[in-house]
């Protein structure tokens, strides 16, 4: 019996470590500026006497089947590579929806409704892990037709482009603008997953690229240049430390330093962690737990707060909660 | 007398049969050659156009002291060189692609799976067609020396469905393979 119960362990211990696997990042077709202001589909206001455009997704979306087209095949043709997408009219919708359903809740009891800070609201926008923004424009000569393509992969944390693919297709006399669309689609994709590809291993190997901020509260007595621990070092470094000690190959950058505030940028976090024996996914908002715990501790005592953004951004708020 | 009858008989079939033997002989010969060619990356290929969805449209250029078996090769050589060696969009608007595979040393660290793969007749033949039925145009049909012909085909390739079969085998990761 004690065999077998080993056995059905080692087999479940075996399963959980064969089949862990990383979080998968979402991802989103979104058009660009570019596209929405060449098209007219933008929102304007004065911003203290400057005007300013911003791009009106939902009209784009609701007026122009070029755009429905594109989108509709660059999703076919991530989910046909078993990566599905967002849909962005559809989170759109959504966003509307949970708007009106939260509006109108309230508790049985007392009748209160779901609790929202400005922050909160704020974080109410379609959003994913990496936006694959896309751009088209229409180039006539004479009675001639072409299309240049441009898809950018960019990851909403680090702001890198991490996938690309682009050129100007077959100049054709009498092919319609969806058919040279459809063509630039089909055209690019295998190099728009390539270069994603290559942005998936290097992930695997040099674990995933985050960004870390840290503040403080204002009413918080200490700050970033307090000494602590008995060989007096700066707060600021000793997070530092603790970054070098659990980023993969302590890899990470400081961008900004200042008493008050850290930005580190390039922080390559390990895709998984282990608890309980098992191995699971790790995301910004783990690892920052971890940095989190160590400065709660002796000699530290630091009450602090974490915030994420997605799988990767997150900061730690110091002196409060 | 009737002996004679016989061994006239047997002359004259034997006859009849060895023109066609070295017919066949030389041919497999000449695919032998051309199978070495393949496995020497000696062929070229160009993108010609944007396939149908899920398909490559490319144009081969095989070696062969026989057109017919070089007809043949570009099949071949259009699946190897979609797999191991990506070729050049060469006009605008086609695209240039990478291999399916990255690493340089897949075709020996899997080398039992392509030696059945590119076999003669082997699956490699489910994901490419000749279009026009093979057609050659004029000016793709070259004698380069007094033994060789250099013949373009053009050819559609169903990459998909050759990159979910690699999948399927080990040998190219999936997009989301990893999550």
């Amino acid at each position: 019996m004690r065999k077998i119960i080993a056995l059905f362990c080692f087999t479940l211990i075996c399963c959980n470590l064969v089949f862990s696997q990383a979080k998968k990042p979402t991802i989103m077709v979104v058009p660009s500026d570019n596209w929405c202001i060449t098209n007219n589909y933008v929102m304007e206001f004065d911003n203290q006497g400057t005007l300013v455009k911003i791009p009106n997704y939902k009209q784009a979306l609701q007026e122009n089947s070029e755009l429905l087209l594109v989108i509709s095949k660059l999703n076919g043709l991530m989910a046909e590579r078993g990566f599905p997408l967002k849909n962005m009219e559809s989170v759109l919708k959504s966003l509307e929806s949970d708007s009106a359903e939260d509006a109108m809740i309230s508790s049985k009891d007392m009748g209160m409704g779901a609790a929202e800070s400005p922050v909160d609201m704020l974080k109410k926008v379609a959003k994913a892990d990496i936006i694959m923004q896309l751009t088209w424009t229409i180039n006539k000569r004479g009675p001639k037709k072409s299309i240049t393509f441009n898809l950018q992969g960019l990851d909403s944390y680090t702001n890198k482009q991490v996938a690309t693919a682009a050129g100007t297709g077959t100049p054709s006399f009498s092919a319609e603008t969806v058919v040279l669309l459809e063509e630039a689609v089909l055209s690019h994709m295998d190099n728009f997953c390539n270069t994603l590809m290559t942005h998936f291993e290097d992930m695997a190997a040099n674990g995933r690229e985050v960004m870390i901020r840290i503040k403080k509260w204002d009413d918080w007595e200490s700050d970033l240049e307090t000494e602590f621990g008995p060989d007096g070092d700066e707060l600021s470094l000793i997070i530092e430390d603790w970054l070098a000690d659990n980023t993969v190959n302590g890899r990470y950058n400081t961008t900004d330093a200042t008493e008050n505030m850290m930005n580190f940028e390039q922080v390559r976090i390990p895709l998984y962690y282990e608890r309980k024996g098992r191995k699971r996914a790790m995301d910004t908002r783990r690892f920052i737990r971890g940095l989190s715990n160590y400065l709660k501790k002796e000699p530290f005592n630091i009450v602090n707060k974490v915030t994420t953004k997605g799988l990767g951004r997150a900061t730690i708020y110091l002196g409060g909660k | 007398m009737k002996y004679f009858k016989i061994l006239g008989v047997v002359i004259i079939t034997v006859l009849m049969c060895f023109p066609t033997s070295t017919e066949a002989q030389s041919k497999r010969r000449a695919r032998k050659k051309a199978n070495i060619a393949t496995a020497q990356w000696r062929y070229e290929i160009e993108g010609v156009g944007t396939g149908r969805e899920g398909t490559y449209l490319l144009k081969v250029w095989s070696y062969s002291k026989r057109p017919d078996v070089a007809i043949e090769q570009a099949k071949k050589n259009a699946v190897h060189g979609v797999i191991f060696k990506g070729f050049v969009g060469s006009k605008q608007g086609v695209s240039t692609q990478k291999p399916l595979v990255k690493s340089l040393n897949a075709e020996k660290e899997h080398e039992q799976f392509f030696k059945d793969f590119f076999a003669n007749g082997g699956a490699y033949m489910r994901y490419v067609s000749t279009t026009a039925d093979g057609a050659v145009a004029a000016g793709d049909r070259m004698k380069i020396s007094k033994k060789e012909y250099k013949v373009g085909v053009v050819v559609s390739v169903r990459k998909d469905e050759l990159r979910k079969a690699l999948e399927q085998a080990g040998i190219v990761k999936g997009l989301s393979s990893m999550f």
